[in-house]
Order: structure tokens, then C-alpha cells, then sequence
């Protein structure tokens, strides 16, 4: 375990250096600041509508920092050979990974919360209300940004940084197009194995519904590490076959 | 091959053999059969050209490269078991470390998944930067180390925790002759204190300098291995260092081999049976011999040797 909180402190140290970060934060904060005066907000529904929007700058801006730091860490790791001098030591390569998956999920966590910070403040500036249900909507995104981060991290270890965005970019969609792809009717067999991301996805009921009852945030919760423990299996079997 | 008992042996290499296969198929045989015994306390120097196969080896050993075949042991356990590489430091060939860190955050960093005790971490940390001349730059980012102190501080991850073997590849890569010297120093410490040491590298002064045993790759395969001195003694022979004599005397210069005069000094080779007579007749002739010792080859003259002999074997 010290090996993987070891590895996963690194990572996060390294990440949060970047300056790339705090462009997409001060991007994204000057994004949410700035929605309040988009011109055809609808009478009585303008808190609903800010969260939405501001739910989804989080999400892409949350996407954008997942993907360029788990599709890169990996390979970069292994082509200047900085993985050599850790994983000659008594450390798996799985530990290696799951420290990897943990250090970018906590900084993912950081900017997802200080988005959401940044959302509830502005909202909170400009109607007079704390809209803490953000919150919520952030945990989903985060919890999918972990999953995201598992399968660029996985798929990383044996395809170069472009391949994964691409594959990790067709996850995203497959993820979100289960009533597209399977149907709602037709393709039954298939959609119990159907690998969807919309568990994740609370923006509905946090911004123009009652939030989301806690037997649902925990059931989101089981299928988070449901999925990031099966990505990070292959990705640990993936690596392990990899010579380095 | 060596005859060290079981118990002595530090690092075993088995029948090592590693072949890659491209994406369409296609096979490329790294290594054939390579297979070294190294003596615990000992250093042993593992030497070929350039893709002869060692550094795949060595990672084979550590675990970087999965092997086709073969069989790896460190201190008697399975080098594929995560717990043999507490025993081990390495060094990899011109190592790069995480640039936004300082030394001493890297010793810590590397100290920790080594499973050195938080409580004695900084100060062994401290102790081995010092250790390799970098005590003044344990807090300078290495992003502003030279190519040097980055060697050195690879050389000091190396050590952490005490290993019994430690594995060095090219060490004195990137260092400059001070640098050179306190490396080959280190290496002769870390014998002096019981640790074992593979040292694959290019120097082949280096390798003769500091090396018990040495195996020599080419090909993939292990094209001589033993002892230093037998590798490079020349059987049946003595050199012979002179001065104070204008010629070598007709006696001497009959049965004298590789001759050469430089800065007032001869130095030929004779036959063992003729030593004797020989220091005889320089002295009547009213030199003073300089030293009398077994004929030794350069290991670079063996090495090219062997190397010229093996591309004859193939052609």
C-alpha cells in the first residue's frame, strides 16, 4: 500500500504543477462567471439553466485535464525511462498503475471541486442562494472523470498518447449513447453488459429536480469502482505483458 | 564457467534467452542463451558491443523485459518475485529522473517505494548524497542538474537501503574523469563491504580496474567469461620493463617479442623459461630492469580480439 500511496502522491504533485491546469481553471471560471449574461435566459427557470451550463463547463474542462493527464503519463513515464528506476524496485506494475489511476483521480478531484466552488460562489453572487446541489452534480462528474481516467491509464500502457484520446474519446461516446446504440427496445440481451456512463450523469434531477436520493449516490458509487476496478485489471494485465 | 557453491551466489543467470515479436509476426532474437554466475562480494563486469544483448539481460533480471526463456535468481530467491528486488539497486543506463524534483525530494521519493523507514529516510538520503559529491545540490531542482549529477544522484537512488547486489549499467556514462574515478572508488567500497556488483559497461578500463570476473556477450550468446587475470594473462610469457641501455642486448633482442622504447624505457614480452637469463644479461649490459611480471593483454586488445575471431566464425 505505501507503494501505490508513494506512486500516487507523485503523480499528484507533478500534475498540480502544470501550468496547463490553471489555464483550464481560469478558463473555466471565467466561463461560469460569464453565464449570467447570456441573453435569452427564461424567465423563472435562470438558476436551473446556470447550473446546467455551468455542470457542463466542469464537465469539459474536468474532461480536457482527465485526458491530457492520463493518456500521457504512462507512455511519457516509460519513454524517458523515468518508470525504470521505480518499477526495478520491490513495486508491481499493477501498484504502478493503480498509484497512477489514484494520483490523477485526487487532482481531478481538486479541480472538480474548485469548480464546483467556483459555480456555487457565482451562483450564489448573482441569485442570492447557495445552489449546493452543484455539488452533487460535480461528484457524478468526478466519479466519471475516475472511470475515464482508469480507461486512458489502461489503454495508455500499450498505445501511443493520440491512439488513447481517440479510443478514450469512442469510450466517452459509446458510454453515452446506450439508448442510441442498444435501444430502448430492441438489443435487449446486450444492454445488461452495456458499459454506460449516464449512471453518472445527475445534472437533470440536481438543476431542475429535488437532487438525487442518497441510495443512488451510493449505488453510483458501486458502479464507479465497478468499472474503474475492471479497467484497471486490464490495464495492470496490459502493462504486465509489456516489455519496457 | 564459475564453480561458485550455492550459497555464494549472489545473482544467477540461467539459459537467459529473449526473442521480440513485431506486430506482423516477425521474430528478433535479443539474447540466445546467455547464462552468468556472479559470487556474492564480487564485482563482475558484463562487456559487448553495442546490441550484444546485455542491457536486455539485465533488465530480464530485473524484471523490465519479460524473458522467452531462462532462469534468474537474486540471493538465492526468484528474481520474478517482487521481495528479490529488495535486495537490489540499479542503475539504468543514462537515467532520467522527474525534473520538477529536487535530490532530496527524488531520495525520498525512491527510498520510500525501496521500503527505507520514513523515520531513517532523510538522513540516509542525505548520507548517500553526500556519498556521491551532490550534499550541496540535495535541494536544486534536477531539471538544473547537469548530465553528470544526474549520474551521481542515479547512483545514490542505487544504494538506497543498503542493497546486497546492486546493478550499475554504464555508470560512468556522462562523468568526467574525477567523476570516473570516484564511481570506480565506490565500486571498490561497496566490495570491500560485502555488496555485489554487476557492472555492464563500455569502459573497458574501468572493467579491468575494478572487476573480479567478467562475461563477454556477443550476439546474444556468452562468448568467454572468467577470471580477469586468466582472461588477459598470456600463457607462457613475461614482460620485462628496462632502462639504462641504448639496445637491448643480441642475447635479448633474439628471443624478445613486442618490443617497444619510449621515454628511455624498453618493455618486451620473453618466454617464461627465459626470464632469468635475460635479467642476466641486461644487468651485464649495465641497465636496471624495472619489473619482471606476468605478460598481461589490454582488455581492450582481448576484446577486440574475440569480437574479430567471432565476425570470422559467422563469415
Amino acid at each position: 500500500m505505501r507503494s501505490v500511496l508513494t506512486v500516487s502522491k507523485a503523480v499528484f504533485f507533478d500534475s498540480i504543477r502544470r501550468r496547463i491546469l490553471l489555464a483550464v481553471l481560469v478558463f473555466a471560471g471565467v466561463m461560469v462567471a460569464l453565464i449570467p449574461s447570456l441573453p435569452d435566459y427564461r424567465l423563472g427557470v435562470e438558476k436551473a439553466v446556470f447550473g446546467e451550463i455551468a455542470l457542463a463547463v466542469t464537465f469539459v474542462a474536468s474532461l480536457v485535464v482527465t485526458l491530457g493527464l492520463s493518456v500521457t503519463r504512462v507512455p511519457s513515464e516509460v519513454e524517458r525511462r523515468t518508470v525504470y528506476a521505480v518499477l526495478a524496485r520491490p513495486v508491481a506494475r499493477w501498484q504502478y498503475l493503480v498509484g497512477t489511476w489514484l494520483g490523477t483521480f485526487a487532482m481531478v478531484g481538486v479541480l472538480v471541486g474548485a469548480f464546483a466552488a467556483v459555480d456555487v460562489a457565482v451562483g450564489a453572487a448573482v441569485y442570492g442562494t447557495l445552489l449546493w446541489k452543484l455539488m452533487i452534480g460535480a461528484l457524478g462528474i468526478w466519479l466519471e472523470m475516475g472511470v475515464v481516467a482508469a480507461f486512458g491509464i489502461a489503454v495508455s500502457t500499450v498505445v501511443s498518447p493520440v491512439t488513447a484520446t481517440v479510443a478514450e474519446a469512442a469510450f466517452l461516446f459509446v458510454g453515452h449513447s446506450k439508448a442510441t446504440l442498444v435501444g430502448e427496445e430492441g438489443a435487449l440481451a446486450l444492454k445488461a453488459f452495456y458499459p454506460s456512463l449516464d449512471a453518472f450523469n445527475v445534472v437533470a434531477p440536481v438543476t431542475h429536480g429535488n437532487g438525487v436520493p442518497p441510495l443512488y449516490l451510493a449505488s453510483m458509487v458501486v458502479v464507479f469502482v465497478g468499472f474503474v476496478g475492471v479497467l484497471l485489471v486490464i490495464g495492470a494485465a496490459l502493462f504486465g505483458g509489456r516489455d519496457l | 564457467m564459475s564453480q561458485t557453491a550455492a550459497g555464494d551466489v549472489a545473482i544467477r543467470i540461467e539459459g537467459a534467452r529473449k526473442v521480440y515479436r513485431s506486430f506482423l509476426g516477425k521474430e528478433k532474437e535479443a539474447v540466445r542463451d546467455v547464462s552468468i554466475t556472479v559470487a556474492r562480494g564480487t564485482i563482475h563486469g558484463v562487456l559487448g558491443p553495442n546490441g550484444a544483448g546485455k542491457t536486455t539481460t539485465l533488465k530480464m533480471l530485473l524484471g523490465l523485459v519479460r524473458p522467452s526463456a531462462g532462469r534468474f535468481e537474486i540471493m538465492g530467491a526468484d528474481a520474478r518475485v517482487l521481495s528479490s528486488r529488495r535486495h537490489v539497486g540499479f542503475l539504468p543506463e543514462q537515467p532520467y529522473f522527474p525534473v520538477h524534483l529536487t535530490a532530496m525530494q527524488a531520495m525520498r521519493f525512491y527510498g520510500a517505494l525501496t521500503g527505507v523507514p520514513a523515520d531513517t529516510l532523510d538522513e540516509e538520503a542525505a548520507t548517500l548524497l553526500a556519498r556521491v559529491g551532490l550534499a550541496d545540490a540535495a535541494r536544486v531542482e534536477l531539471r538544473k542538474f547537469s548530465r553528470g549529477m544526474l549520474q551521481r544522484l542515479g547512483i545514490a537512488q542505487a544504494l538506497l537501503g543498503s542493497p546486497s547486489v546492486v546493478v550499475l549499467d554504464e555508470p560512468a556514462s556522462g562523468l568526467d574523469p574525477i567523476g570516473q574515478r570516484d564511481v570506480r572508488n565506490l565500486m571498490l567500497d561497496l566490495r570491500a563491504n560485502g555488496t555485489t556488483v554487476l557492472l555492464s559497461s563500455h569502459q573497458l578500463s574501468e572493467v579491468e580496474a575494478v572487476c573480479d570476473r567478467v562475461t563477454i556477450i556477443n550476439r546474444g550468446v556468452v562468448a568467454a567469461e572468467d577470471h580477469i587475470d586468466r582472461l588477459l594473462n598470456v600463457e607462457g610469457k613475461t614482460s620485462v620493463r628496462a632502462r639504462g641501455i641504448e639496445a637491448l642486448p643480441d642475447a635479448v633482442a633474439a628471443i624478445a617479442d613486442d618490443v617497444a622504447f619510449s621515454g628511455s624505457v624498453w618493455a618486451f614480452s620473453v618466454p617464461d623459461e627465459s626470464v632469468r637469463a635475460v635479467v642476466d644479461a641486461i644487468d651485464d649490459a649495465g641497465g636496471v630492469v624495472l619489473a619482471v611480471q606476468p605478460k598481461r593483454e589490454s582488455l581492450e586488445d582481448y576484446f577486440a580480439r574475440l569480437l574479430a575471431s567471432a565476425s570470422e566464425e559467422v563469415a
